[in-house]
């Protein structure tokens, strides 16, 4: 039988553009640091029946509708998107037992194949001004917002975090736009001082 | 630029969103007159006025209801559909 | 003659910095800090332009940007790479290198042949346009001569395409103006706790607190320190958008900022005075002679006469007698002020004062290049006396009254009412979190304007959430700093109202006489505040004529509408950096390398072809086409969009949205879906395939996906049935492998049983492809047995490559969009918006079998239903032209013509490689569309082209290559 012989691995969306880009590090990574984490483990569903379903499988579930909540022992995050939409990433062992659950009538599967960006720096404002129309300086982050919006023209689900007083925030779109994301905001990262890092130096804020 | 309150997301510019014309009740396709049917299919009012909406945040894709006054182009409020009494 | 003064307290000038410039070909040095006009002017020279119609000599007028007198080009050089046109003098920086001339001139500033207009200036009154080119047999002499003789700055065409960072910003609240009025607004507003954005055009912030007398400007320090308040000069505020909403533009870039609260402190014009040769260079308002003494140390004149209205013009003089400039005299168009300690001072200083005065008119010195001497005579309201005395000079400074820089405050939507008593038009009804305060307000004593900013800023704080609001009461003006009627006639004319447009006095009266008396009209006939400076400096002027002429009340003339920007803002800063966002899909490095030539589907990118070296692209095209029809093709559809509809409501959901029936659909079955609108137009097409009971996955097209996807979720939003609607259309690869051969290579990858009887025609199968989970699906896609594969994304690229790899051996070839629709047309396929139009029913497109008009109900159900009662308006029908035509083929919308008239249009052509003739699909009125009939296609150039009606598919019309008979 033929199918024993392949083992593919999933590619990041953004796999063609990185091959051939120059990473920094040092200031200029602590000024703009833009990371690649589209492979993160991820499970998404949505529906009526999803709060109690994610419960019941032990997920917590963040209480107010666009707002985030960590996983246990820094497993990940679960994030509510709008009112009765999840996603849930980090711990690929919980990803893969809720992808293979059981789902009841008002539970719908979304799968996720999002481009992923980890943005970091001290410039971090500078960049988010020139992108998008959202007043992220405003949000208090002790709530955990997850704001869904649009940056350089793409629609995109916003994670702000902050991490030793360095602004460290997650992007999620479309893999189908995560290029062309990951180029333009590259270019204006670059103009700022900043540019691609590998997602290894930016292990500690995963 | 004018900003649009979603009912979920909040305050946003209206670029985010997606207009789609004013909310009207179907008549039933099966007993309505073919006058009444193409009455609804084709003429909206465009007098100024309040109108009330169907909008869409494309970023979240929320549907929602706007109640817009057009001729003072004031966005009254912002609800989702049938929680609007 | 030098005019740089000793150092200033507080000058804006860097002595340290010497900056070399040439200016019409002459080389100057100035210092950093100055603006073009104040270098050139410090070096003695005074006339730095030509005016726009009779081409009279200019220097500087308000120094503000609120005239247009000195404009200049910029010529490439060392030190500029391109020219750039239009620079205004007065407000840009001295830069090293620059190599300036001016605009408008007929062979350069001194020599400007086009100053002779001026002699023919009684030919060419207020609206000679209009009247003196009537003859269309000289218009194109008149049109030549016009563009040589006008124009301002040239565009230099090696301009690089510059791309500016635009960015947004927000704040809490924005207060435009940091002069007293507006640091004392923002000091008030962030004491309370709002987070505060002051704006100032100058490259300093202040206002006229840093030239005034009488001023002081101890709050500048406060406001610069405070840590809530941000000041950005070099910046000013172009419109004024809803919500508060305003660009800002600087040198660099615009931001686009929204405020929760705005406060206007954006002063007030001074307004120059009418009378005979009042644009001589050295006649300037006073603070343009101000701000030359204190930001640049320019010596403005040597010996100066004022001309004043007010109290601010008692201080300038006393200013000017301080700085070393001998004053002749004082003249005040009043007879009498409440000023008296100031009128005490003036004297003090040896000055004369005249009251009840006004200057006639100004003579020009011997050379004709500025003022001499101006002459004195009573005034009355306009009512002027003989000439009483002629007073020798270098220079005016004319301080006379002010006009509220309201621009913004108009496009807010303020209603403005004409104070009288202050002779100045000021907010009445303010919109919702704007305020103002200051100048602009009709507060002008500096203690007031201070209180007033406060009471602003208090206000808009309180607005936004931050404290209690205002308690201050502003003291009214003890009297107008603006004069009723500081114009005075002349038979000889050249007393100008607008600088920019050089009109004078005559030509309003001249307007009014045409009948162009009403305020809108007098603008456009007279051109009056259309040049470049947008009425700043003569709008107010000119309403007040238009009011006595007509005889009516300024309140009643009203103003014309202040558009933006309220300066010209560089196009580079409008475009900034432009966002057009591209979809790709997983596979897109492959095609790539595999030499895919580009196109655009919507926002996505596809391969049009593949390019082979030495081949064509129209063989590149069929070669691919024919390669699927002998052997195998692959195609990326990952750009298809892909929907699924999920729980226990799912097929109902279907049936009310196609028009076809889906309940009975079997799981593991495939159908064709159209969908409609509510008025029976065919919008999109698709295949739904059935997972499971409430488990449905269906595809739109490209096109369609992200509308459709919004459209559905809208209409369960409203019928709230028990399913969910997930857009897939990113988070799936697919390709189509499709030919003869498609089976034999696709075994090679799969478990899944693919014999005819186990995954039939139009089948639907889950499985593992390459090693990866796979939905498979058999779909008629271009008429040969074939599978569309769909994989998660991120496996897309591994499934491409297995797929290619598997089929090496049978000469797999990857093709393109083209070739796709070269094939699907083939079969007669129709693609939604090319062969259907915004009106097209299904029945005219051939669709009529897939109606199933006896459902309970589905979106446009009832509009099909009126429409089938009426004849059918045109049908979709296939053709060919004859198998040995020769020549140029018809196009697409080439137009079907019978007995002369109108008969329907071409939707698709193109020569079939299959057939090795032209097929395509055509509209055309249902008597032309039996098979057999001959059309008659006409082309671009007339001539005709005649073809059949055949019925489709065209080729295998039994499909028995894409079905079990193969």
């Amino acid at each position: 039988m033929m199918s024993a012989a392949f083992n593919p691995v999933p590619v990041s969306p953004l796999a063609d553009g990185l091959s051939s880009a120059v990473f920094v590090s040092g200031e200029e990574a602590a000024n703009l640091a833009i990371a690649d984490i589209s492979l993160q483990p991820r499970f998404g569903c949505k529906g009526p029946g999803a709060i109690s379903w994610l419960t019941a499988q032990g997920v917590p579930v963040p209480t107010a509708p666009n707002s985030a909540c960590v996983l246990p022992q820094g497993k990940g995050r679960v994030l509510r998107l709008g009112v009765t939409e999840f996603l849930v990433e980090g711990d690929a062992a919980l990803v893969a037992s809720l992808a293979a659950a059981q789902r009841p009538s008002g539970v719908y599967p979304v799968l996720r194949q999002d481009a992923c960006l980890l943005l970091s720096g001290r410039k971090l404002n500078a960049l988010l001004l020139q992108s998008c129309n959202v007043n992220f300086a405003a949000l208090d982050l002790s709530t955990s917002p997850v704001v869904l919006t649009s940056m350089v023209g793409v629609g995109v689900t916003v994670l702000p975090e902050e991490k030793n007083d360095v602004p460290c925030y997650r992007v999620w779109c479309d893999g189908s736009y995560g290029l062309y994301l990951w180029q333009t905001l590259c270019t204006i990262a670059e103009e700022l001082g900043g540019g691609t890092v590998g997602a290894e130096s930016l292990a500690v804020l995963l | 630029m004018k900003i649009m309150t979603c009912p979920i997301n909040g305050p946003r510019p209206v670029s985010e969103f997606f207009y789609w014309g004013a909310l009207r009740e179907m008549p039933n396709p099966d007993t309505a007159s073919d006058d009444e049917w193409a009455a609804y299919v084709f003429n909206k009012s465009g007098a100024p006025g309040v109108k009330k909406e169907w909008w869409c945040h494309t970023a979240s894709n929320t549907w929602f209801i706007a109640e817009r006054d057009t001729e003072k182009d004031l966005v009254l409020r912002t609800y989702l559909y049938g929680e609007g009494e | 003659m030098m005019s740089r003064m000793h150092q200033k307290n507080g000058e804006w000038i860097d002595r340290s910095k010497a900056v070399s410039f040439s200016f019409e070909g002459k080389t100057y040095s100035g210092f950093a800090g100055d603006t073009i006009s104040s270098a050139i002017y410090a070096s003695g020279q005074r006339v730095m332009a030509r005016s726009f119609k009779y081409h009279r000599p200019r220097s500087i007028m308000s120094l503000a940007n609120h005239d247009a007198n000195l404009i200049m080009q910029n010529g490439a050089g060392a030190r500029f790479p391109y020219a750039t046109p239009n620079v205004r003098a007065d407000v840009t920086p001295l830069a090293e290198g620059m190599a300036l001339t001016a605009v408008n001139t007929f062979g350069g500033l001194a020599d400007d042949k086009a100053s002779v207009l001026g002699k023919f200036a009684r030919f060419l009154p207020v609206g000679f346009y209009y009247k003196a080119f009537h003859s269309k047999r000289l218009f194109p002499l008149w049109e030549r001569m016009f563009r040589k003789l006008t124009g301002l700055g040239k565009v230099d065409f090696a301009t690089p395409h510059i791309r500016t960072p635009k960015q947004y910003d927000f704040c809490d609240v924005l207060v435009i103006g940091a002069g007293a009025s507006g640091l004392s607004a923002a000091l008030a507003a962030a004491d309370q706790g709002a987070e505060v954005v002051v704006v100032d055009e100058n490259a300093r912030a202040g206002g006229s607190m840093s030239y005034q007398p009488g001023t002081e400007d101890s709050i500048l320090a406060k406001a610069v320190s405070h840590p809530r308040i941000r000041i950005l000069t070099g910046t000013y505020a172009a419109g004024y958008y809803a919500d508060h909403w305003v660009p800002l533009v600087d040198s660099e870039k615009m931001s686009k900022m929204r405020a929760k609260a705005v406060v206007f402190a954006s002063g007030a014009f001074e307004q120059p005075a009418v009378f005979r040769n009042n644009d001589l260079p050295g006649i300037m308002l006073a603070g343009a002679a101000q701000r030359l003494i204190h930001r640049y140390g320019v010596k403005p004149m040597t010996r100066a006469v004022v001309l004043a209205a007010n109290a601010d013009g008692y201080r300038a003089a006393i200013d000017l007698a301080e700085q070393g400039v001998t004053v002749a005299a004082l003249v005040d168009l009043r007879s009498s002020h409440q000023a008296g300690e100031l009128e005490v001072a003036v004297k003090a200083k040896g000055i004369q004062v005249f009251s009840s005065a006004c200057i006639y008119e100004a003579v020009p010195a011997a050379d004709g290049q500025s003022v001499g001497s101006v002459r004195i005579a009573a005034f009355d309201d306009g009512v002027v006396g003989a000439v009483s005395k002629e007073l020798e000079c270098d220079g005016v400074v004319v301080s006379i009254g002010y006009a509220p820089a309201a621009n913004l405050l108009y496009q807010a939507g303020t209603r403005m009412r004409f104070d009288k008593g202050l002779q100045q038009f000021v907010p009445e009804v303010l919109p919702y979190g704007v305020f103002a305060c200051g100048r602009v307000n009709g507060v002008h004593t500096f203690a007031s304007r201070l209180l007033d900013g406060q009471r602003a800023g208090a206000a808009a704080a309180s607005h936004v959430g931050f404290g209690d609001g205002p308690n201050a009461v502003i003291p009214a003006e003890a009297e107008s700093p603006s004069h009723v009627w500081p114009i005075v006639d002349h038979p000889d004319g050249k007393n100008f109202i607008d600088f920019d447009e050089d009109l004078q006095f005559k030509d309003f009266r001249n307007a009014v006489q045409e009948g162009f008396d009403n305020i809108e009209l007098l603008k456009r006939y007279s051109t009056n505040g259309m040049g470049p400076s947008q009425g700043k400096h003569s709008n107010m002027n000119g309403l007040r004529i238009l009011a006595r002429l007509t005889g009516k009340e300024p309140q009643q003339v009203g103003t014309t509408t202040a558009r933006p920007f309220y300066h010209p803002v560089p196009m580079s800063h409008l475009a900034g950096r432009g966002f057009s966002p591209e979809r790709i899909t997983p596979i897109h490095g492959r095609h790539e390398k595999l030499g895919a030539v580009w196109m655009s589907a919507g926002v996505w990118q596809r391969p049009e072809y593949y390019a082979q070296p030495g081949v064509e692209r129209i063989d590149s095209i069929r070669g691919e086409a024919m390669a699927v029809r002998s052997g195998v093709g692959i195609i990326d559809v990952g750009t298809l969009g892909k929907l699924e509809v999920i729980g226990p409501d799912a097929a109902e959901f279907l049936e009310r949205v196609y028009i076809s029936k889906y309940a009975g659909l079997k799981v593991g079955m495939t159908r064709y879906a159209v969908m409609c609108d509510e008025s029976g137009v065919v919008i999109d097409d698709g295949v739904v395939a059935r997972l499971a009971d409430d488990h449905f996955y269906f595809t739109t097209t490209t096109s369609g996906a992200a509308t459709i996807y919004r459209e559905l979720s809208r209409l369960n939003t409203m019928w709230k049935l028990d399913c969910g609607i997930v857009n897939h259309t990113g988070s799936f690869a697919a390709v189509n492998v499709a030919g003869p051969k498609a089976r034999a290579v696709l075994a090679t990858l799969t478990d899944v049983d693919l014999s005819g009887s186990a995954f039939p025609y139009l089948g639907l199968r889950e499985g593992v492809v390459a090693g990866i989970p796979a939905r498979l699906m058999r779909v008629g896609f271009v008429g040969e047995w074939g599978y569309e594969i769909h994989v998660p994304a991120n496996f897309g690229g591994a499934l491409w490559d297995a797929l290619m790899d598997a089929g090496k051996s049978e000469g797999i070839r990857p093709f393109g969009v083209e070739a796709q629709r070269l094939l699907r047309l083939e079969k007669g396929h129709i693609i939604i918006s090319q062969d259907t139009d915004g009106l097209t029913t299904p029945s005219e497109a051939g669709l009529d079998w897939a109606v199933k008009l006896d459902k309970l109900f589905f979106v446009g159900k009832r509009s099909l239903q009126i429409i089938a009662k009426k004849p059918l308006r045109q049908k979709l029908v296939g053709f060919m032209l004859d198998k040995d035509f020769t020549g140029a083929a018809p196009k697409e919308c080439h137009l079907v013509i019978q007995n002369g008239k109108l008969a329907g249009r071409i939707t698709s052509i193109a020569w079939s490689p299959s057939l090795q003739r032209h097929i395509g699909l055509v509209l055309v009125s249902p008597e032309l569309s039996a098979v057999g009939t001959t059309l008659h296609i006409r082309l671009s150039g007339g001539d005709m082209v005649a073809a059949k009606v055949v019925p489709t598919p065209f080729y295998d019309p039994e499909n028995l290559k894409q079905k079990e008979g193969a």
